[in-house]
């Protein structure tokens, strides 16, 4: 090693600081990314471009309710067609769609452009990571999921004669709808975000979760209705068909003799404890892709 | 018809594993009517099961749709969002065929998956009912299936989110919407195809029959595939080279 030359280093004080300031910590990265993702599935912040289909199609799943509330209104209550224990049946379209348009965008950027690493190498663990993205995202869903309900109970109540009375004979339904639409949108997004971390493409994975939902639909129906005795099973295979049922049972209403789940004619508390396993189990697929995923 | 083009964007739709997956979407429905042909009631209609919910519900309805898309982005979407058209684009290739060659190439994976797919499932299904049901339906697949990869890669062309464009135009148009306002019949492919598989037979309206009579239905297929085709063209003809798509 050769002596150091005397005149050639030299340190300058340019005033570079350590941080000491408050360090925030996991939960406020945790509620950053939550709030982030939150803006993201409905473009807020983004280009106008990205808004909109989430705004599109939300507005699409609020159309049945308001039908409902102004046919209600004009000609009075008893005319009761759309109702919160069937809405999905109204609003499955919309919300398979918003599934299939914002679901791909949660986790898609990060893992295309390996972002990851910049979220690992902070306080934020790798499970926060993927439940601070997936609770936000179950929430914007729950827009068009629980919001058309909440709508439809509200505006019910307002608009009757006796509103105590009302009150008194429904009340029940402001829980049941927040059961249901909370259901609904963390089945829904938990099984499209399950489909989304395995796409290696945002196409494939808006291709496959339109499939996953609205190919089910129509073939469930077929094999319910052809298939006999084994082929009523078929009822609980179809995420909306599953969603539908455990909104029956959470209102405590028996099926129309006319939909799927009448015509299978199983025990409509299976749905229910199917549809929790079914978010359960995606749940623990996305976990699983983020604990073995490089950074 | 571009040659080099046209074998360039086979290689893209073939090369992929989810093409596996579009496979096993067509095979769906020759599924579907095997499960029908061995365990339907004894009271099922055959010719209403293959019309009504085979290939006028689910395979023009849903499938064909999702299949057309599938491959017509996967055709044009793709290497615009990847930014490697750039590179077919800055050739002196007119863009004219480099449109022609995509939509032919797309036209015919389609084609040839659902074709075939209509003829089996339908073949299987119908037991002795009016074969004109099943060659109706896979001629107006063939037709239809055209219509939906022009308008689909035009789509594709003009916005970079085509994939959820077209979902909401297949579903929320052509399947929710259509069923309240029965004008859309005018503006729906799905009509357009059902109308073009009503020329192979006549059916009882109890059993089947499309929306849309055989000509308007020729006609307006025809008239929408030229001028989206038009449309795609000169959208890409005016596409410049650096700007995102």
């Amino acid at each position: 090693m050769p002596p150091a030359d005397p005149r050639a280093g030299a340190i300058y004080d340019l005033g570079y600081r350590a941080y000491d300031g408050p360090r925030l910590g996991r939960r406020a990265a945790v509620l950053s990314l939550y709030v982030f993702t939150l803006r993201a599935a409905f473009g807020i912040g983004r280009r106008p471009a990205a808004k909109v289909v989430p705004v599109l199609v939300t507005a699409f799943a609020f159309i049945p309710a308001l039908i409902q509330l102004g046919v209600a209104a004009l000609i009075g209550s008893r005319v009761e067609v759309v109702a919160p224990w069937n809405y999905l049946g109204f609003s499955e379209v919309p919300v398979a769609l918003f599934c299939a348009g914002a679901a791909p965008e949660v986790f898609g950027r990060d893992l295309r452009y390996r972002t990851l690493a910049l979220y690992f190498s902070r306080p934020l663990r790798r499970q926060d990571y993927a439940l601070a993205k997936s609770a936000a995202f179950i929430t914007a869903l729950a827009v068009p999921t629980l919001g058309p309900l909440l709508l439809l109970v509200i505006g019910n109540g307002l608009a009757s004669e006796d509103v105590p009375g009302y009150l008194a004979g429904h009340w029940r339904e402001l829980p049941q709808s927040l059961a249901a639409g909370l259901l609904i949108a963390a089945v829904a997004g938990l099984g499209s975000l399950a489909i989304a971390v395995h796409a290696p493409r945002r196409a494939h994975a808006t291709a496959a979760i339109a499939a996953w939902f609205l190919l089910t639909l129509p073939v469930a129906a077929i094999i319910v209705e052809v298939g006999g005795g084994a082929g009523r099973y078929a009822a609980w295979f179809s995420p909306f068909d599953l969603l539908y049922g455990a909104a029956l049972a959470i209102f405590g209403r028996e099926p129309g003799a006319d939909s799927i789940q009448g015509a299978a004619g199983l025990p409509i508390a299976t749905y229910l404890l199917l549809a929790l396993l079914h978010a359960a189990a995606a749940l623990a697929l996305i976990l699983r892709r983020f604990q073995r995923v490089q950074a | 018809m571009n040659f080099p083009v046209a074998r360039l964007t086979a290689r893209m739709l073939l090369g992929q594993r989810r093409t596996l997956l579009v496979v096993l979407l067509a095979l769906l429905p020759v599924g579907i009517a095997l499960l029908f042909r061995l365990a339907a009631p004894a009271d099922a209609d055959p010719e209403r099961f293959t019309a009504r919910t085979l290939l006028g519900g689910m395979l023009t309805g849903t499938i064909l749709p999702l299949v057309s898309l599938v491959f017509a982005t996967g055709a044009f979407g793709q290497d615009i969002e990847d930014g490697t058209a750039v590179y077919l684009l800055a050739t002196p290739v007119p863009r004219r065929d480099i449109v022609v060659a995509r939509v032919a190439v797309a036209w015919l994976a389609a084609a040839a998956l659902l074709v075939p797919a209509a003829l089996t499932a339908g073949a299987i299904a119908i037991q002795g009912g009016d074969p004109g049901i099943v060659a109706g339906f896979a001629a107006a697949i063939a037709a239809g299936s055209l219509v939906y990869t022009i308008v689909f890669t035009w789509l594709s062309i003009a916005t970079s989110r085509a994939l959820v464009a077209g979902l909401l135009y297949a579903f929320l148009w052509e399947g929710a919407l259509s069923g309240l306002f029965s004008g859309i019949r005018f503006l729906s492919i799905r009509q357009y195809t059902a109308g073009i598989a009503g020329t192979f037979f006549d059916l009882p309206a109890s059993v089947y029959q499309p929306r849309l009579d055989p000509l308007p239905a020729l006609v307006l297929a025809a008239a929408v595939g030229a001028v989206f085709l038009l449309l795609a063209v000169r959208r890409l003809e005016r596409w410049e080279t650096g700007e995102a798509a």
